[in-house]
């Protein structure tokens, strides 16, 4: 099966006739190839953390989809992200995460750029001990940015540079989550985890975006969160997932519980939110604390799951609260890895030359077919 | 270039000190420009100048100035 050759037809019809999307999607490598520019360069995907780059200088090279990226934050305290590449050439700029002091200097021929990405001197380019010439424009030769945007403690990236503003483009997600539009306090490295996971990067969306499994996969949160406590969220073309409306906070042994975000309406009581924004980050807040689990696609059938855990207040990441993070990452890597055995058998699945993409629940499975008809809109259908 | 020099300066890049590369090769581009050899000195002022951008040496300014004296840079 080709691109070319690929009906979606099925695929983009309503959720009660429709079809997944087919197997090729999930087992052939021209698929996968075809989704690097037609899902992931062209929209807002999601490429690293802003807490990995804190402070003015911090560099951290990211290899996403095959394409040599750096982040940096400059001294005005802005990040951006760069390719990782001199303009002379090509050479990679930055091996590893590091603290610039001043100028990247290329490990080649030591063109210098500034952390904005400005060239700032270019040795030897006009003859041992002349660093300019008529026909090297600096201004024209500093590194090359790619657009990028953070929310939610997330650095998203439209690689092709022609998708429309992420404030445009998730102007729903922003207003749906206007309200934690606050500060946000990573916990630190209890509070980070990561899983490989030998599935494609589409069934990790698929999964989270629906509470259909709840029950059955996860025993332990439905004992107080049941199924009929949650409610679809659906923004076609932009994001899908699922909310609980009996969320519990943690409490720590002496009663104590992570503070709240201020100024939280009603809803967020006892109501907890989780989307997948497309196409690769799953994100979910609650009034305590929010996490973002970034999905990158390493190779068709093999995704790293990045996830980070904020908090509402910066005291929150201190010793006194260690006990209460570790529990909280505990709970959410265990919700995590039982996900697993699902995403990895369904993806084992999609060799089965006989399955023809699935029949979704008109119910329960709305949201995941909102995702399956995003990516074959995007997809060509 | 005196061998105590050359040899610091071997030392410098091994262990990948910019910082001290900077001073070195400030000390080698004094003592070409003492000599006269204008060319030689450029070489090593632009070695300083490069290695002071990396390490965010204060003397940057100062190198970029004199290579810009000799029009060697922009």
């Amino acid at each position: 099966m080709t691109l070319h050759h690929t009906d979606l037809s099925a695929v983009t019809r309503p959720v009660a006739e429709a079809r997944g999307l087919p197997n090729a999607y999930y087992t052939s490598e021209e698929m996968f190839e075809a989704e690097k520019s037609r899902v992931f360069f062209r929209n807002w995907a999601a490429l690293g953390f802003a807490k990995d780059c804190p402070e003015p200088g911090d560099a951290r090279p990211i290899s996403f989809l095959g394409q040599p990226l750096v982040m940096v934050r400059g001294k005005d305290g802005v990040l951006r992200v760069f390719q990782n590449i001199c303009r002379h050439r090509g050479m990679i700029l930055v091996q590893e995460a590091c603290k610039i002091q001043r100028a990247i200097r290329c490990p080649y021929h030591s063109w210098c750029y500034e952390l904005s990405g400005e060239l700032r001197t270019t040795p030897h380019v006009g003859g041992p001990g002349t660093n300019r010439h008529d026909d090297i424009k600096r201004e024209e030769l500093g590194l090359i940015e790619v657009r990028s945007h953070e929310w939610l403690g997330v650095v998203f990236v439209n690689i092709d540079g022609e998708a429309a503003p992420f404030e445009e483009v998730h102007a729903e997600a922003l207003s749906r989550w206007a309200e934690f539009d606050h500060p946000l306090h990573h916990g630190g490295p209890d509070s980070s985890f990561k899983l490989d996971v030998a599935t494609n990067w589409k069934l990790a969306v698929e999964n989270y975006c629906e509470s259909y499994h709840l029950p059955w996969i996860h025993p332990g949160l439905n004992s107080y969160s049941r199924l009929e406590d949650h409610y679809h969220i659906e923004a076609p073309g932009k994001f899908s997932g699922q909310g609980t409306t009996v969320y519990r906070p943690m409490l720590s042994e002496d009663g104590r519980r992570f503070p709240e975000f201020p100024d939280l309406g009603d809803k967020w009581d006892e109501g907890a939110e989780y989307i997948a924004l497309y196409p690769n980050v799953l994100l979910g807040v609650h009034k305590d604390h929010t996490f973002a689990q970034i999905l990158e696609p390493v190779a068709l059938d093999r995704t790293v799951e990045h996830v980070e855990i904020y908090f509402t207040a910066p005291q929150v990441t201190g010793d006194d609260w260690a006990e209460m993070r570790q529990k909280n990452a505990a709970m959410w890597k265990e919700v995590f890895l039982e996900d697993i055995f699902v995403v990895e058998g369904m993806q084992r699945g999609r060799h089965a030359s006989g399955f023809d993409g699935g029949k979704f629940s008109p119910v329960m499975d709305s949201p995941t077919h909102c995702f399956h008809h995003w990516v074959a809109t995007q997809m060509g259908a | 270039m005196p061998g105590d020099l050359d040899r610091a300066l071997i030392a410098a890049h091994e262990a990948g000190d910019s910082e001290r590369l900077t001073v070195l090769y400030a000390e080698a581009a004094d003592e070409a420009e003492t000599a006269g050899n204008v060319d030689a000195a450029c070489f090593y002022l632009t070695h300083a100048y490069v290695f002071a951008l990396e390490s965010g040496a204060p003397q940057a300014a100062d190198l970029h100035r004199r290579l810009k004296a000799y029009g060697r840079e922009e």
